[in-house]
């Protein structure tokens, strides 16, 4: 299918009742508040004008490097329309089950709002799929991502967001999954937004016996570039890998809120995040580590270091625990920090001037968690991409 | 002709605690010397004064080649020609030892002896598996002190301080590592042993042995020096030179 797909036409039955529904409630809804520990820390006042949704795509202005130089198959999501559904149907034919994502006011707004999802099904699961999700004008957008792995089978997904420069645009993202028995997922998702960007984006994996899901997100600028993710550890022996890569300039927030829910027995999750924050910049991770009462034998980890590059920067980071089961294994590690002096030290004492030393230190840090980015042709730009904005950050004096 | 090293009155502190209370040494070209002394006389502390490290505050002259290093940044002064293998080598996770010469070599455009010192060094103390490794990361006592020498050869510096580098190892390691520095020895550049073992001097000729206790230089002499330590040992120079 290559026609975008408008709200209302040929919908499925299920997707009507649901758009209906929502509609009738978003009304009624207002914007979440700070004092709910799920949006703690985020400056939620701004008006995020639901009525500019566009009613189709509007035009890109340039096209994406990393798409050009990809070797599988790419779908463009242009302002929430999938203008180019060269893999699949745009829309499940058959109602999803409940994904999990709630009823706040961004979660309503795009059940009543969004167009319509790629859905990256059995059929496409042969090649490596890129999504490039663009959001191009000062408007509302609900770009949605909805992946389904059958049984015994394996997926490669590559989420690529960004926004035309310049444009304070709010985009609400949805990331669906479903990840049959003994099948794997291994997806990476990167945030490229502008810097007048606010993306609220949301995320559920379901994860079925036996069931892998290798999960990267990179963080590259927003002036709010929130994911929420819930992983649904339902089948017995499941597992994820979950790795986390950011860096925030200027007033940016970039705000990550996993929530690893273990329920079948013998499940493992690794959350691995390192950031970096400089100038004014805010990052917040909250590692929610939660064992229900079936979850025995669960093995639980979580580990976020953070880099404060600049005084103004800061860094929120709280791991949580709840645990119901007995027999389980967790373990956490936070930090939050300025860059080591004895590395420095040491660096220099090797001949390295200070900024060398730095920029050394800091692609390090990065370097234990890049290397693990499950699309390894996508490392170097990744790395290039935080590196330069570390030597940018120390050319303009502000680390 | 200048020294490879001349310090004269060195003194460090740290807050009220006065580690270095005035040390003389100097090391001409060629010669390689040792400073043995007990734990907590100061002897890392020498390295890392005459390193810059910031921790200190120091005072009195230090000169490299004739060139006073005192009023230089770390980096300056080990592009001035002064190299510290540590005691205590830190790790630099994500960081490879290529990435680490790379940067060496960077760091000194007007050097253009990098890559064959490279390419010798890595050949002479087997390093090529580690290369990849990252510095220092997951290494034995003994790795990281080949790691040091390594980086010591790959550097060429024209005065070279090795702390301890013969700590932490077992027989064989210390023979391997008295080998190595015997094979760096050169005419253009000085060599200083520290260490608090007499051990490693019997795997290699030093030219003079000098003894710190408390902050300062007590005894300077040849190579038997060491063995009148190795019998007596540091109590007596101790007590004759306490605080
Ligand atoms: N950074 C430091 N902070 C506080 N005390 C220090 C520091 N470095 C050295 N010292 C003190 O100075 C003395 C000499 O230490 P050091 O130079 O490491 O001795 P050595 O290497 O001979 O064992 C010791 O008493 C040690 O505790
Ligand atoms: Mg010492």
């Amino acid at each position: 299918m290559t026609a975008p797909t408008i709200p209302g036409t040929d919908d499925p039955a299920w997707l009507a009742a649901r758009r209906a529904d929502a509609s009738g409630r978003l009304d009624d809804l207002a914007m979440p508040s700070e004092r709910d520990e799920i949006w703690r820390y985020l400056d939620l006042d701004f008006d995020p004008a639901f009525d500019s949704a566009p009613s189709q795509p509007g035009t890109v202005a340039s096209p994406d490097e990393l798409a050009e130089a990809w070797t599988g198959k790419i779908v463009s999501v242009i302002d929430g329309f999938v203008t180019d559904a060269g893999v699949s149907t745009v829309i499940s034919a058959s109602e999803p089950t409940d994904d999990g994502v709630g009823t706040d006011l961004f979660a309503t707004a795009y059940d009543a709002l969004a167009p319509g999802a790629v859905l990256i099904d059995g059929d496409h699961l042969g090649e490596k799929v890129f999504v490039d999700v663009q959001s191009t004008g000062a408007a509302t957008t609900f770009p949605g991502v909805h992946v389904e792995v059958p049984a015994g089978s394996e997926a490669s997904v590559v989420v690529r967001f960004r926004s035309a420069s310049d444009v304070p645009a709010v985009v609400v993202p949805r990331l669906t999954a479903n990840v049959g028995d003994n099948a794997r997922l291994a997806l990476t998702v990167i945030q490229d937004w502008n810097y007048q960007t606010r993306a609220m984006g949301r995320a559920v994996v379901n994860l079925g016996r036996d069931s892998g899901l290798t999960l990267s997100e990179v963080g590259l600028g927003a002036k709010i570039g929130r994911l929420h993710l819930d992983v649904n550890f339902i089948g017995h022996g499941s597992w994820a890998k979950i790795y986390g890569v950011y860096f925030g300039e200027d007033d940016q927030t970039l705000d990550y809120r996993y929530f690893m829910n273990h329920i079948g027995t013998n499940t493992r999750s690794d959350m691995f995040l390192k950031g970096a924050v400089e100038d004014d910049a805010l990052s917040v991770f909250t590692g929610m580590i939660r064992i229900e009462t079936t979850g025995v034998k669960t093995e639980a980890f979580q580990t976020n270091r953070n880099l404060i590059l600049s005084s103004g920067a800061s860094a929120q980071s709280v791991p949580n625990l709840e645990i119901l089961a007995n027999d389980v294994k967790c373990g956490h590690g936070s930090s939050v920090g300025p860059l080591d002096e004895d590395q420095r030290y040491y660096l220099m004492s090797r001949g390295l001037t200070p900024d060398v030393a730095d920029r050394l230190q800091v692609r390090g840090f990065f370097e234990e968690s890049i290397s693990q980015i499950p699309h390894a042709d996508l490392r170097p730009w990744i790395r290039e991409r935080i590196n330069m904005k570390y030597i940018t950050a120390q050319e303009e004096g502000r680390v | 002709m200048s020294n490879a090293l001349e310090v004269t009155n060195l003194k460090a502190s740290i807050g009220d605690l006065e580690i270095l209370r005035g040390v003389d040494l100097t090391v001409p070209f060629g010669e390689v010397h040792a400073v043995m002394g007990p734990n907590g006389s100061g002897k890392s502390t020498l390295c890392h004064a005459l390193m810059g490290k910031s921790d200190y505050e120091t005072s009195g002259d230090a000169l490299v080649d004739g060139v006073d290093i005192m009023g230089m940044t770390v980096d300056e002064r080990a592009r001035a020609g002064l190299f510290e293998a540590f005691q205590y080598p830190t790790e630099i996770p994500g960081v490879t030892l290529n990435d680490l010469t790379e940067a060496m070599a960077a760091s000194n455009p007007d050097d253009d002896g990098y890559a064959a010192r490279e390419s010798a060094t890595t050949k002479t103390l087997s390093m090529n598996p580690f290369r990849e490794r990252f510095v220092n990361v997951g290494l034995s006592g003994g790795e990281k002190k080949r790691s040091e020498m390594y980086l010591l050869g790959v550097a060429k510096p024209k005065m070279a301080i090795l702390d301890e580098i013969d700590s932490g190892l077992d027989i064989d390691a210390v023979r391997e590592v008295a080998a190595m520095v015997e094979a760096m020895r050169s005419d253009d550049m000085g060599i200083l042993i520290i260490t608090h073992y007499s051990r490693i001097l019997r795997y290699m000729d030093v030219d003079k042995v000098h003894v710190m206790v408390n902050g300062r230089i007590v005894q300077s002499g040849g190579p038997e020096v060491a063995e009148e330590l190795e019998s007596g040992g540091y109590t007596e120079l101790q007590a004759a030179n306490a605080r």
